[in-house]
């Protein structure tokens, strides 16, 4: 772009980083999936638990 | 200050994420009721076990209605009790400590996992609600035969489940056309009423007495058989009750000289629940459960 001397100005909204945005999307969902595997299937899976003195469930 | 539409999201997305992970958390805790290993108050140190109420007699106890509490020593290289006997659909309290070096109480592929410390107390509380076989670990290293420290948890049916403790006072030797008296004392450490089946074999007699044993107490049965019906010479006797049995050999002395031999019989002999006092020429034998 500098090479040809032409700059292209764009508007703040108009600056669309979709990739940027799949990848973080895509991190959130890894994030989610892990936690809830992480806790209801290694933790909660693997009972009995430790539980206080009142469990309710 | 303009934000990026972008922007906004992924700082929204973040505040789900940890609103979802407090909300898992706090439904754990709440819902569910899981809880941290506590510290007990009162701690003991190692050269009191023994003299502790709580910990000089590891064991498993009942405390109320399907709540039993389990008071454990871990020490170089093991555990007591074991194995650690209790039945399912309970509600069980650990109080774990230790008699010399840290230790590890791990009920591997459970949560259960606490440390042993010596002069300190964990208390865990846990719901058994299938019956199995649970192997327990100590994974805290804690000296050259560390890898061999290990124990069981046995969670065992509800109905199987008792703590009957046998004792059976029968004589030795008696004499030639004298009684045998063999009395068995059962006694239950549960708390509610125990009903079982004490089986008794003096040689190749065998009787069959159902009992009742009122919670946290004991009842005797005797048994009497002539011995004129077993014959002279060695008689082994067995009682069993429950997962408890006691063993033991009579003598019956050949100082009348009967010639005839009798047959044994069954049903001969009298059973009658009687209260018998100690006799120093009859041999004793206990076992407890662990
Ligand atoms: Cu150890």
């Amino acid at each position: 772009m500098s090479r040809s001397g032409v700059a292209r100005t764009i508007d703040h909204d108009e600056f669309d980083p979709i990739g940027t945005l799949a990848l973080v999307v895509l991190y959130f969902v890894v994030l989610t999936v892990m936690w809830l595997f992480t806790y209801f299937v290694e933790f909660l899976g693997h009972g009995p638990t430790v539980v206080g003195l009142l469990p309710l469930g | 200050m303009r934000i990026h539409t972008y922007e906004k999201l992924w700082l929204a997305g973040s505040f789900v994420l940890i609103v979802g992970f407090i909300v898992t958390v706090t439904y754990g805790s709440v819902g569910l009721g899981i809880d941290m290993i506590g510290e007990e108050a009162d701690g003991v140190s190692p050269d009191e076990i023994s003299s502790d109420e709580r910990f000089s007699e590891p064991r498993v106890e009942q405390v109320g209605e399907n709540e039993y509490e389990v008071y454990v020593v871990a020490m170089t290289f093991i555990f007591q009790p074991d194995p650690i006997e209790v039945p399912a659909n309970s509600e069980v309290t650990f109080y774990v400590t230790s008699r010399d070096v840290i230790h590890g109480f791990e009920v591997p592929g459970t949560n259960i996992n606490s440390m042993a410390i010596p002069g300190q107390v964990a208390e865990l509380t846990v719901e058994f609600d299938e019956p199995g076989t649970y192997g327990v670990i100590c994974n805290e290293y804690c000296g050259p035969q560390h890898h061999t420290m290990e124990g069981s948890l046995v969670v065992t049916p509800e109905w199987e489940f008792s703590q009957t403790e046998l004792e059976v006072d029968a004589p030795e030797s008696v004499a030639q056309g004298d009684e045998i008296d063999l009395t068995a004392t059962v006694s239950n450490g549960l708390l509610e009423t125990h009903e079982s089946t004490v089986n008794v074999t003096i040689g190749s007699q065998t009787t069959e007495q159902s009992i009742t044993v009122d919670g946290e107490s004991s009842e005797n049965v005797s048994v009497t058989v002539d011995s004129d019906e077993l014959g002279p010479g060695e008689h082994d006797w067995t009682v069993s009750v429950d997962d408890q049995e006691e063993s033991g050999t009579i003598t019956v002395g050949n100082e009348t000289d009967t010639t005839e031999s009798v047959p044994a019989s069954v049903g001969t002999e009298t059973v009658s629940v009687t209260m018998n006092p100690a006799d120093p020429t009859r041999a004793s034998r206990g076992v407890g459960y662990p």
